[in-house]
């Protein structure tokens, strides 16, 4: 049994020398091949006079024709970094990395990522395969670090009711970061940590938040000096067209239900107590 | 002369869990497959003193570790655990391993506020051993299915959404009629006590402690760990300490080879040996003792 390794190696605190500096960026995860509310983001981004664009990854699965979401990526000036799907499909793994342990989480993770396999072009995860695990950047004065599921591991899950402050603490430490941004979970979050640290679940545009809206989420933030505001932004999009689309690929009806009804339907068992309450199964 | 079996070594990587043996082998029931051997008259690992879990807690905070563990023997069998649980969840996510059989009403009243009140996830995990009545009390005792279920079914209408922690004991004894699904029988099993979105975890069986250990053990060998990612096996990311010291697994606890450290967490972080059959049992089962 051959496995690949999640694990990221982020205390190296050297690298943020030669970090560009904005002052407004744009931040989204999780595009799970729903390619038309990327579309949707995308021309959101146009109005909205932010510096950078950033992405952090699992871009596919879930969704439909996942070429057409790397190729939109690809085809902006929007900045990408891996997430454990675009590991596992560049790598040419068997399964998704997503790090469940329940077998019903992991049944339907298979068919998503057995589809997205399928249907993922050579030359797409040979462009997966380029892609950073962390990206760093400056916003005005504060020294931001992106990245999948957390600083040491691509498949980490940090839940807002499962992250300890100290915990936060130490990959801002380790890392030598002010902010930390991630994605992995689907469910947004911000936290504000003392002596001006901060840490932001961005959200994911794939599928909704498991709170009965079917609109998606994305993440503004903007600094000047040492004062950063985080904003979660909803996006609505043509998700009866996604819905016609994942039917005619035969995607799982539970999938569907998702995308029309708002609430997560699968890969529910690995949501911790608080975030479980919160959504209808 | 016999050959000498070449131990592998797992990478340790990160503390991310502690694991607290706090009742240590003291349980209110004798369960017929407890790969620990737990019972009311096993006093091998004894009840740890508060002072002790407390001195633990904060330097698993000081070390950065993201969630912790309750777990025995019966952690309510414990006179300060209701405190201790919640203190421990002022700072950490929290989860209970608990047969059930102690939370009454006022418990479970207690464990609704001390959940409420705390930013983090409580879980509380209920074991039951079968969806059968029979089955389920030839293995943990006679009168415990009544009791588990109804235990359960205090914390769901508190909603604590509780966890039912099933072993794979059906299978281990009659593997020729174990069913197909056996989540179905279970969400079937709650269903009918009112039950919506029941959570369950099934969990295979150790053959170890209280069972026979197989004739012909398997165990990890060098050549299985090439290439194989280390984080999967939980030694390299927990502990667990008990009232003589830290082990490398909450599996392993209580067993010599497993000790690694007798006071502090921070000489526990070490490459540990996968030199016991469980840990062919974690392997290749993907086992976690945790929730997800």
């Amino acid at each position: 049994m051959v496995k690949h390794s999640q694990s990221n190696e982020t205390r190296e605190q050297g690298k943020w020398g030669d970090a560009p500096t904005y002052n407004r960026v744009i931040l989204f995860g999780g595009v799970y091949s729903n390619y038309i509310s990327l579309e949707y983001l995308l021309k959101e981004c146009q109005k909205m006079d932010a510096e950078a664009i950033f992405c952090l990854g699992d871009i596919g699965g879930f969704g439909p024709h996942p070429n057409r979401s790397y190729e939109h990526l690809q085809d902006t000036k929007v900045t990408t970094l891996a997430g454990n799907y675009d590991l596992s499909l560049s790598q040419g793994l068997d399964d998704c990395g997503c790090g469940y342990t329940d077998p019903r989480d992991n049944h339907f993770a298979q068919i998503s990522y057995d589809y997205t396999f399928q249907n993922t072009s050579q030359p797409n995860k040979d462009w997966l395969i380029t892609l950073p695990r962390l990206i760093r950047f400056r916003l005005a004065d504060l020294k931001v670090l992106l990245c999948h599921g957390s600083p040491r591991r691509t498949n980490e899950f940090l839940w807002d009711s499962s992250s300890p402050d100290h915990l936060l603490h130490r990959f801002l430490e380790d890392s030598g970061a002010d902010v930390l941004c991630f994605t992995h979970t689907g469910l947004k979050w911000y936290r504000r940590l003392t002596g001006n640290r901060h840490t932001v679940n961005v959200g994911v545009i794939g599928r909704p938040e498991n709170d009965g809206t079917p609109n998606v989420w994305f993440t503004l933030l903007e600094a000047r000096e040492q004062d950063l505001k985080c904003f979660f932004l909803p996006l609505d999009y043509n998700h009866s067209r996604l819905i016609d689309e994942m039917k005619k690929e035969h995607l799982p009806s539970e999938f569907i239900e998702t995308i029309q009804t708002g609430w997560w339907t699968t890969c529910t068992e690995i949501m911790p107590f608080k975030e479980r309450l919160r959504g209808r199964f | 002369m016999m050959a000498t079996r070449e131990i592998p070594k797992v990478a340790f990587h990160d503390l991310e869990t502690l694991w607290v043996q706090i009742s240590g082998t003291l349980c209110n029931l004798r369960c017929t497959h407890c790969f620990i051997s737990c019972a009311p008259d096993n006093h091998d690992l004894p009840m740890m003193q508060t002072e002790k879990i407390i001195g633990y807690l904060k330097e698993a905070e000081q070390l950065g570790v993201k969630d912790i563990y309750f777990t025995g023997g019966e952690p309510f069998l414990h006179k300060d655990f209701l405190s201790i649980l919640e203190l421990t969840l002022q700072k950490f996510p929290a989860s209970i391993l608990t047969n059930g059989l102690l939370i009454n009403e006022d418990r479970a009243d207690k464990l609704a506020r001390i959940a409420q009140h705390s930013h983090y996830s409580l879980e509380i995990r209920v074991s039951l051993d079968d969806y059968e009545e029979t089955r389920n009390d030839s293995v943990r005792g006679l009168g415990t299915y009544r009791k588990v279920l109804a235990a359960y079914k205090r914390l769901w209408e508190r909603g604590l959404l509780p966890i039912l922690a099933v072993t794979e004991i059906r299978e281990y004894h009659s593997p020729d009629d174990s069913p197909l699904n056996a989540f179905e029988k279970y969400v079937e099993l709650l269903g009918s006590l009112g039950v919506l979105r029941p959570r369950i975890k099934i969990i295979p069986v150790l053959e170890m402690g209280m069972l026979p250990i197989p004739d012909s053990p398997r165990y990890v060998t060098p050549q299985m760990m090439m290439g194989f990612d280390h984080s999967l096996l939980q030694c390299s990311t927990s502990r667990i300490v008990a009232d003589d010291g830290i082990y490398s697994c909450p599996i392993l606890v209580n067993e010599e080879q497993a000790l690694i450290g007798d006071s502090t967490l921070s000489e526990s972080l070490v490459d540990c040996d996968l030199y016991h059959t469980a840990c062919t049992t974690c392997y290749t089962t993907g086992m976690t003792c945790k929730n997800y």
